[in-house]
């Protein structure tokens, strides 16, 4: 197309040597709703905040904790938008990666796979680079995944992180609260901890979002089992 | 007469006791003329795993090429050894992107899950259409006579040692009614530990 | 007016061609083992006409002699025919003779009538059956226009090729070093040609329903049936 002639990509270099648009992209990212991930022995967590603009919207109508595929869940912190393009892309290289192997995806080859396509926003002319960062998990090869992926394209395994608004607290919580041979069930309450250090206001089944990642797959937790662990909690 | 017994040439697979064989023969001819009898049509692709390409000589060699460059790439993208399954799925996908002008092969697979350890053997015809059956897989200018042999000869959880007897009787009686396969034959027989490579002498007519 | 366009269009049509084929491939195998002193003959007893059963007995061994037996395949047609026209010339020898034939000149006859027909032949597969003047056991093999072999087993018809290679190696003992080829017994014999027969009928659709198996010794002939699978 001839209007391609003119369409460079906006992620150019700046005479210091920065990529000053996925610099915005990650404060964009950091200006995002919080998430969390926490690697256990048996499993992992993802769990995100879910504050609503309004009293009127209805809370469960939006999901931010998205399956891949059976053993892989996905969640972010940025624009919302951006990531539900991700989810789908993820979705279909997954289903791709199945038809050419008759396997499953093993979590790493998703998230590489993901981290490319990011990338290729970084440098593709007359777009701009992904407004959000990933947390994705998997369950396969009889062990845990978690993995941060970022706009750069970057990807980081973690054995629990936190991204979004407050994401260095999150981050110091969780370097005091985790530790190696961590249940399950018992990450899912150090998540829940670690949203709470930043969250304003009630917390409710209505208001955050978990899922959890076993050897039995992938699964976003139901508003009454979210509400079970809150309950334990106070 | 079909382009795939154009250069003629068979093979076998055979299930056994955590083992599995696969045997091929070794003539390479145009039509009635036999050129070399020294033409192997059964490649190892990986650990405890091979793949014969009976057919058109020339696409079981760019068939063998194209496959090792994807099984190349897929171990160094995922940093793991192919899975016999995998290979197959691969072979499958190559294959059928040719549906319309496909290569003249009809490949067997055999091989040991690097995990399981569970013998595996499939078939597939020109445009990649999968048989994993439990027992045997044939293919080739000699496939009804192995068919005939197989089915009387093939008994469930076969020896190593056994297995070999019962796929190399098999294999050379049945190319040794046939015109287009025989001179020589090699068998490959796959155990958890080692892998038995073995050269048979047949009629050479 | 417009059937006038139209027989217009009619004439103006491409001739049609419309093609006969005198052959057609019934199916069916046969299988011969010879012995010392007998002989043992079997057919499947399925009648097919590409994917269709026509019949599901019916066997294809004829009696020609006390002492001799036509095993045939292939187009059904030729088949009857050729059994009819053989019968007649046996009947017209043993009018000229006062004696049956042996099956050496039997096996003689075949081939010459298969030959005679040389360029429209019979869509056959033969094998003939029998015990010689000696009293032994003997297969001969024909082609459809006549070439005659003198066997101690063979196979014909729909699944030669399936059960071919696995008479050479168990009776034959081919490729087997140090391995004496079998003494032949009727129960042996039987064994055979029964794992032959599940086996095609296993793998070949043209092969099935069941098997009829002869056995010619100097005292008479012996029937036995067995079920095949029947789809």
């Amino acid at each position: 197309m001839a209007t391609e002639r003119y369409s460079f990509s906006l992620t150019t270099f700046s005479p210091s040597g920065k990529l000053v648009q996925i610099e915005y992209a990650l404060a964009a990212v950091a200006a995002g709703a919080p998430a969390v991930g926490i690697k256990a022995k048996d499993g992992v967590v993802l769990a995100t905040e879910k504050k609503h603009k309004s009293i009127l919207v209805e809370e469960h109508s939006i999901i931010k904790v998205e399956m891949i595929t059976d053993h892989i869940g996905m969640v972010y912190s940025g624009m919302g938008p951006d990531y539900r393009l991700l989810v789908r892309q993820a979705r279909k290289v997954a289903q791709q990666y199945y038809r050419t192997y008759l396997e499953p995806i093993p979590t790493p080859q998703l998230v590489q796979r993901l981290a490319a396509i990011m990338q290729e926003y970084t440098q593709s002319g007359g777009v701009r680079p992904f407004g959000v960062s990933l947390l994705i998990c998997g369950w396969d090869l009889d062990r845990p995944y978690l993995f941060q992926c970022d706009p750069s394209g970057a990807y980081f395994p973690w054995k629990a992180t936190a991204m979004g608004k407050n994401f260095i607290n999150g981050k110091t919580f969780l370097e005091k609260r985790y530790n190696e041979d961590l249940e399950l069930d018992d990450a899912v309450h150090t998540a829940i901890l670690t949203l709470k250090e930043s969250f304003e206001g009630q917390m409710s089944s209505d208001n955050i979002e978990i899922g959890i990642c076993n050897s039995q797959g992938f699964r976003r937790l139901t508003p009454a089992e979210v509400q079970d662990y809150l309950a334990n909690i106070a | 007469m079909s382009i795939l017994a154009y250069n003629g040439g068979s093979v076998v697979a055979m299930k056994g006791k955590n083992c599995v064989a696969i045997a091929t023969d070794l003539r390479f001819g145009v039509q009635a003329q036999t050129i070399t009898t020294d033409f192997e049509r059964v490649f190892e692709v990986g650990p405890h795993l091979y793949i014969g390409l009976p057919g058109l000589v020339t696409d079981t060699q760019t068939v063998l090429q194209r496959l090792k460059f994807r099984i190349k790439m897929y171990e160094m993208r995922e940093g793991r050894k192919v899975k016999p399954r995998t290979l197959m799925a691969m072979v499958q996908n190559l294959l059928y992107e040719r549906r319309f002008g496909p290569y003249f092969v009809e490949p067997v697979i055999a091989g040991l899950d690097p995990v399981t350890k569970d013998p595996y053997i499939c078939a597939l015809d020109l445009i990649g259409c999968p048989c994993e059956p439990a027992d045997f897989v044939v293919s080739g200018t000699s496939s009804e006579s192995l068919y005939g042999m197989c089915e009387t000869t093939w008994r469930e959880d076969l020896e190593p040692d056994d297995l070999f007897e019962c796929i190399g009787q098999s294999l050379i009686n049945a190319f040794d009614r046939d015109a287009l396969s025989g001179w020589g034959a090699v068998v490959h027989v796959i155990e958890e530990d080692k892998v038995t490579t073995r050269h048979i002498k047949s009629r050479m007519d | 007016m417009c059937s006038e366009v139209q027989s217009a269009q009619d004439y103006m049509r491409d001739p049609r061609k419309h093609y006969f084929s005198p052959y057609m491939d019934n199916g069916g195998t046969t299988v011969a083992i010879a012995g010392e002193d007998f002989v043992m003959v079997a057919s499947d007893t399925r009648l097919s006409r590409g994917f269709n059963i026509l019949s599901r007995e019916q066997g294809k061994v004829f009696n020609l002699t006390p002492k001799t037996m036509l095993a045939s395949t292939g187009c059904w047609a030729d088949v009857l025919t050729l059994n009819k026209v053989l019968q007649a010339r046996l009947m017209m020898y043993s009018h000229e003779h006062h004696d049956t034939m042996s099956t050496t000149a039997v096996a003689q006859l075949l081939s010459t009538m298969l030959y005679w027909r040389r360029f429209f032949p019979y869509y056959v597969s033969n094998m003939l059956v029998g015990l010689d003047e000696s009293g032994k056991g003997v297969v001969y093999h024909y082609d459809p226009v006549g070439h005659m072999e003198k066997l101690t087993f063979s196979a014909a018809g729909a699944s030669v090729s399936l059960i071919q290679p696995f008479l050479d190696n168990q009776v034959g003992a081919f490729n087997m070093e140090g391995v004496d080829p079998p003494k032949m017994t009727k129960e042996l014999a039987r064994q055979l040609i029964h794992d032959s027969f599940v086996s095609a009928a296993e793998r070949d659709i043209n092969t099935g329903d069941g098997i009829i198996i002869y056995t010619i010794t100097k005292d008479g002939t012996a029937e036995e049936k067995i079920k095949l699978r029947m789809d």
